[in-house]
């Protein structure tokens, strides 16, 4: 997995790249969790993430939680149509903020 | 999707950077398969989340064991049967269940994914030297 990071104002967007799965998950959380714990929204952009699993899902969830507790909020931006439809299937449309 | 019945195995170390192996195998196999992009991802998205299980829960007081398991992938008659074969700690079946799926937390879905997806998901009785056996059905 590879990730890029841009600033724009206070939201900072990470760009995901390859496969998540519980492998990579600590990373995952490595890059996102302390842009969040610095009081920053997150945009997540998933376009190049082709395969997400449940552990995959459970950092979105986590971060999302996350960022609740802190008064900021992760959006989640350009999904790859596969992972969208994992999202789906764990009925999380409505609940992280899809873009 | 071709006719031909087909049936393919291979070991793999229990690991989580195996699972991306475990996905590359199965990828190939259905594509020998002709099986279509959308149930192809469902099915590798549930045999990756039961060999996650594998890393996670079977060998979860053992991390550092050289062990294998082994996926093994099955069509006849447009069964698909997908078995799994581990020496981790034994699943007693009636433990495996998911989250409540509205109660929104992390973890918990691997095992809803899989149900979901399969149109059986069921524990047999490891053969020796294996102690735990799974095996997903899906009819195509």
């Amino acid at each position: 997995m590879t990730y890029k990071i841009t600033e724009e104002d206070n939201i900072s967007t990470i760009f995901l790249d390859g496969e998540i799965d519980m492998d990579k998950t600590e990373e995952v959380k490595e890059v996102i969790f302390p842009i969040i714990d610095s009081g920053k929204d997150v945009a997540l952009n998933l376009s190049n993430v082709q395969y997400m699993d449940s552990s995959g899902i459970s950092v979105l969830i986590e971060s999302h939680q996350k960022a609740l507790e802190k008064g900021t909020k992760v959006i989640i931006k350009d999904v790859s149509k596969s992972v969208l439809k994992v999202i789906m299937m764990a009925k999380l449309e409505q609940i992280l903020n899809l873009e | 999707m071709t006719d031909l019945n087909h049936i393919e195995k291979k070991a793999f170390l229990v690991k989580s950077s195996s699972l991306k192996d475990v996905r590359t195998f199965c990828r190939e196999v259905f594509e020998k398969l002709n099986i279509e992009q959308n149930l192809k991802d469902e099915l590798v998205l549930a045999i990756a989340e039961a060999a996650q299980n594998i890393v996670k829960h079977a060998y979860k007081d053992k991390p550092d064991v050289n062990e294998i398991m082994v996926v093994e992938i099955s069509l006849v008659n447009k069964e698909m049967k997908i078995a799994f074969y581990d020496m981790g700690t034994p699943v007693d079946p009636k433990k495996v269940k998911h989250r409540e799926i509205d109660n929104v937390k992390p973890g918990g879905l691997g095992t809803f994914f899989m149900q979901e997806i399969m149109d059986a998901v069921e524990f047999k009785e490891g053969k020796k030297p294996w102690i735990n056996h799974l095996v997903l059905t899906k009819q195509l």
